[in-house]
């Protein structure tokens, strides 16, 4: 798809930001359309990402519950990271993985609170590789224009 | 004014910002005693939906209990929560004119030229109020008092059921977060105090001689620990200008000794610290709601939308980075 969707949305927001906006005489509609612009930019960002993040996410997450299921005690939470970490996503539409990734971190999020409450080594292991793709998943998601 | 006749509104103009009540500013013109007279006024609406509901009685309480004191605040004029009129309940107050409040305007000449200025006073009067006594002030009949040992337990409980409510897609890193709180409760109180709760560059008047005006956005006020407002301030997604200055203005040591001192309180820092981590799960929830909204179709203010994924993201790094999981 020529010319690239980032660049277009890149030369939309120029265009809403410096042309439209300040054509406006409303105060308030040149600040919502402002807003408009600076969304652009980021749709764009995280278009060229959208599915690669999502694929590299699904991928690490599976893995993780892969390395986990030996530490998990409770029986029934250790099947489903079981059937979790055999899944794939086959369809790569991005809705279709943003479902998978949402039932992963869904899981992730009850994995770590039973890791969080034994004692062993195994666990804190896992502990800690939860933490670090926890700093992964937010740096993925990450926006050049974000405040912090 | 029961002397005023052929009361009319002109100039009317809506302001941006404020997800959490729609703003305008007009000018009130009336005749009275044969004479006409105008007012700029500010009017302040429950929209449709927002980024947090809260009870307009309480941030106009808050308006009327600090008018006149050592905290600046415009004069509220009148509380309507009659939606027969404009639909929604609102409130109006004094218009202050020809001051700035963007964060944005506030990182640039001339007004960074005071950001020591602006700092000293902008945490000066937060230990203001915190150090102010609600039961005095008149507050305890509009925002519900708490057990000083208490208080993180029900803005804790206030925040996660928000999250619960909202929140679209899981939020491991806020879930997290939310658990540590809870094994690692802070000590109780050491009083209890007005929370302004939305305390951070942004949210203050100030001229461009670097004077603050008014503090504003009292939509989330409420009766609790001092260290609330203080952490939420210290909150590194309000560091504005990406230079470690917390709001933009001071480095974190000297907004926390401004603070102390002019409070009287003291920032212990494990108690301050529990409140930073709250401060970001508070900030998610606020961003999730915001989400929620607009995806519901409730409030589709873009502000709403941006909000969601330029704070949210943030807040997670925010959080992480107190938790020391990021630098």
């Amino acid at each position: 798809m020529k010319p690239d969707p980032g660049h277009f949305l890149g030369v939309v927001a120029g265009h809403l930001m410096t042309r439209t906006a300040p054509a406006l005489p409303d105060p308030y509609e040149q600040s919502t359309v402002g807003i408009l612009g600076l969304m652009l930019i980021s749709v764009g960002e995280e278009f060229e990402r959208a599915a690669s993040r999502r694929v590299d996410e699904n991928q690490a997450l599976r893995r993780l519950f892969a390395d986990a299921v030996p530490a998990v005690e409770d029986a029934e939470l250790r099947g489903r990271l079981e059937v979790a970490a055999t899944g794939s996503d086959g369809d790569l539409k991005v809705s279709a993985l943003e479902a998978s990734n949402s039932a992963l971190r869904g899981l992730l999020i009850e994995l770590h609170a039973h890791v969080e409450e034994l004692e062993s080594a195994p666990a804190r292991r896992i502990e800690e590789a939860i933490w670090r793709e926890l700093v992964a998943s937010t740096e993925r998601r990450r926006l050049a224009m974000g405040p912090f | 004014m029961p002397e005023a006749q052929d009361v009319r509104v002109e100039n009317l103009e809506r302001i941006f910002g404020g997800a959490s009540r729609e703003t305008y500013r007009f000018t009130l013109v009336w005749c009275a005693a044969g004479e006409t007279q105008s007012r700029p006024l500010i009017l302040r609406r429950d929209p449709p939906g927002s980024l947090i509901d809260t009870d307009r009685a309480v941030e106009f309480g808050a308006y009327q209990a600090f008018h006149g004191t050592g905290v600046p605040v415009p004069e509220p004029l009148w509380l309507e929560e009659d939606s027969s009129w404009l639909d929604h309940p609102f409130f109006v107050m004094e218009q202050l004119t020809g001051f700035e409040a963007s964060p944005q305007a506030l990182m640039a000449p001339p007004y960074s030229d005071h950001a020591d200025k602006l700092a000293q006073q902008k945490w000066a009067i937060l230990g203001e109020i915190s150090r102010a006594d609600p039961k005095q002030l008149g507050l305890e009949a509009v925002m519900e008092p708490v057990a000083v040992d208490v208080c993180w337990q029900r803005e804790l409980a206030h925040w996660e059921s928000e999250i619960d409510r909202a929140e679209l897609c899981p939020q491991p890193v806020i879930r997290a977060a939310i658990r540590w709180l809870r094994r690692t409760p802070p000590p109780p109180a050491q009083k209890l105090s007005v929370v302004h709760a939305d305390f951070r560059t942004g949210n203050f008047l100030c001229d461009s001689d670097g004077v603050i005006h008014a503090i504003l956005d009292w939509e989330m006020a409420h009766l609790g620990d001092p260290l609330e407002d203080l952490a939420w301030g210290l909150n590194p997604i309000w560091c504005w200008a990406k230079d470690g200055r917390v709001g933009g203005l001071a480095s974190r040591e000297d907004a926390i000794r401004i603070w102390e001192e002019s409070s009287g309180l003291r920032a212990e820092p494990d108690a301050l610290h529990w409140w930073e981590v709250f401060s970001s799960v508070k900030g998610q929830a606020i961003w999730v709601s915001g989400a929620q909204e607009f995806t519901a179709g409730k409030n589709q203010d873009p502000i709403l939308a941006l909000s969601a994924w330029l704070m949210g993201n943030s807040q997670d790094r925010a959080v992480l980075h107190a938790l020391g999981h990021l630098p």
